[in-house]
């Protein structure tokens, strides 16, 4: 293999290109086609009919927003109820450590449906169905093991003398918190935050049960496209959505990267005032 | 006394939150599925729902189904992505540092797509006039729609079974491309002056190193196909469907008699994922898989 890394990387990229890209492509011409009959490999014609249709139609946007304004409120929440959390599971001695872990990692391996399912009439008696509240609240159980377990990762490796040094200077509990603890945690939370908005938005039993067809997210409005629809718009709204999942991380990415640029530029900053 | 409650007092929060929304939820549903509807003014603990889905063929239909899905797509993912880990390995060592970052991310790609999407996407691929159809029709290997097996809401369950595929096996390569880099070059260049060619140093050398995370990789795939709703829904046959879609059928039906059936379901199923969970995370604890997890 040594010999032939040209012929090896070709091959692993065709498998590549087989494997990742082209499943995308029917997807693409179908959503561009007008009347793609069986034998064609390409549509006979092409239009933004249902790009148009899409586009243009409010409930789309509609449900961009709600999928997105959920995803960013389960979000919140799951960072402050990680963070303190992790702290005391990797920074104190907690009897029952197991119990703990075991407790907020189990949504992980039980499937959340099953615990909806099983509120869905309490939820219904509190009100809580066809409330966006209702589903955030069905949406944090299966989002807090992964935002937990990022923020654990992180404080495992800010040592407690960062916190003791501050203290030596005289910072108090809050802008220790701010100044030193929340840095160093930011690209942990970053990548919970990642997994957490993408599991959020790919939920559409849970949303469904507890919304019952009233909080429209973008899995809700897919769903009847995609099982027997128009293929056409079935096709536009799965691009629309796999786009918007993607966007989401890849912004989560960027924001990161800036993060570090911006604080190499104010660490070099910082170092030129000095002498 | 505060230094000796603080950290279960931090803990409160995230542990109480999914005590009571997330076990609080199954609590419900294990008192439902004992027929114990206090709305309607039942107050009798029954097994009854129990009794009759044991004793129901459709149900053992179910389980069948779901878990030889389970088995295939697991086993399908983790040979896929076993070969993808051991390619990209082996393309960094012979590029060294040119582009295979890149590559690591379209990988990923499948893992960020909606599991509707990725179902749609097999629907267009592999329905009888779907784009592989097409493309042998071009080709000449095929000369009518019907030549082309029945793979999308099949009663075998093809469908879900390539969209996991798809989905899971970039995940299985991730989970055993971090093993593999463990390996040194070095290792590579004393199996070569003990005389080993290439497929003896993958077979002595690299299986073995990956083993551990490989098996752990597909042991969650399959906990996670063996629990999942929106592929089979979506790609599956009303009758028989997988233990999920079983379960939201029953429950959706109507009659409010089917309801503690449903939950039943349910909880059959959170006691075999339990079950899986706990065996997973004893080897993973054993083999030191899961750095991190706690």
């Amino acid at each position: 293999m040594k010999r032939h890394p040209r012929l090896l990387s070709l091959f692993v990229f065709i498998t590549l290109i087989i494997f990742i890209i082209v499943p995308f492509v029917p997807l693409l011409l179908s959503s561009l086609s007008f009347g793609w009959r069986w034998p064609d490999v390409l549509p006979e014609s092409w239009s933004f009919r249902t790009w148009e249709y899409v586009l243009n139609d409010g409930r789309t946007w509609q449900a961009v927003g709600i999928s997105l304004w959920i995803a960013l409120i389960v979000t919140a929440v799951n960072i402050l109820l990680a963070i303190p959390a992790a702290n005391a599971l990797v920074r104190y001695p907690v009897r029952g450590r197991w119990l703990f872990e075991a407790i907020i990692f189990a949504p992980i391996i039980i499937p959340p449906f099953i615990s909806v399912m099983g509120i869905h009439l309490t939820f219904l008696r509190l009100g809580l169905t066809e409330t966006v509240v209702g589903v955030v609240l069905a949406h944090i159980a299966p989002t807090l093991p992964y935002m937990f377990r990022a923020v654990m990762i992180s404080y495992q490796t800010l040592s407690v003398d960062w916190e003791d040094q501050a203290r030596m200077l005289g910072a108090r509990a809050v802008p220790r918190f701010f100044h030193v603890v929340l840095p160093h945690l930011l690209p942990g939370i970053l990548a919970g935050a990642s997994l957490s908005v993408l599991i959020s938005l790919s939920q559409y039993l849970i949303t469904f049960i507890i919304g019952a067809g009233q909080v429209v997210t973008l899995p809700i409005l897919l769903f009847p496209f995609v099982s027997g629809g128009d293929p056409g718009i079935a096709s536009a709204y799965s691009l629309l959505y796999a786009a918007i999942a993607i966007a989401a991380l890849v912004g989560m990415d960027a924001a990161l990267k800036r993060y570090y640029q911006l604080n190499k530029a104010s660490q070099g900053q910082a170092k030129g005032v000095k002498p | 006394m505060w230094r000796k409650s603080k950290p279960y007092l931090l803990l409160l929060p995230a542990a109480g939150t999914i005590i009571l929304l997330f076990f609080g939820g199954i609590f419900d549903g294990l008192l439902k599925s004992f027929g114990y509807f206090p709305a309607i003014g039942e107050t009798e603990l029954t097994f009854a729902a129990y009794d009759s889905l044991l004793h129901s063929g459709s149900f053992w239909e179910s389980m069948a189904l779901t878990l030889r899905i389970a088995a295939l797509s697991s086993l399908l993912s983790a040979v896929i992505g076993a070969l993808v880990a051991l390619a990209l390995f082996f393309l960094n060592d012979s590029m060294k540092s040119a582009s295979p970052k890149a590559w690591h991310r379209l990988f990923q790609l499948p893992l960020t797509i909606p599991h509707l999407v990725a179902g749609y996407i097999i629907v267009l691929l592999f329905t009888q006039s779907g784009f592989v159809s097409r493309l042998l029709a071009a080709f000449g290997w095929i000369d009518d729609i019907t030549d082309f097996p029945v793979l999308v809401n099949d009663p075998f369950g093809w469908g879900i079974i390539l969209t996991y595929a798809w989905k899971e096996a970039p995940f299985v390569a991730l989970m055993l491309y971090p093993v593999l880099s463990r390996i040194h070059g070095s290792w590579r260049e004393v199996s070569r002056v003990f005389g080993a060619g290439n497929w003896q140093f993958v077979r002595e050398v690299v299986v073995p190193v990956m083993m551990p995370a490989w098996a752990i990789a597909t042991f969650i795939v399959f906990v996670f196909t063996f629990s999942a709703f929106e592929v089979p829904y979506l790609l599956g046959v009303t009758y028989p469907s997988v233990l999920p879609v079983y379960s939201y059928q029953l429950y959706t039906s109507g009659t409010l008699s089917d309801r503690p059936e449903a939950l039943a379901v349910n909880m059959i199923l959170a006691a075999i994922t339990i079950l899986l969970g706990l065996v997973a995370y004893y080897f993973s604890k054993r083999w030191n898989v899961l750095k991190g997890w706690g």
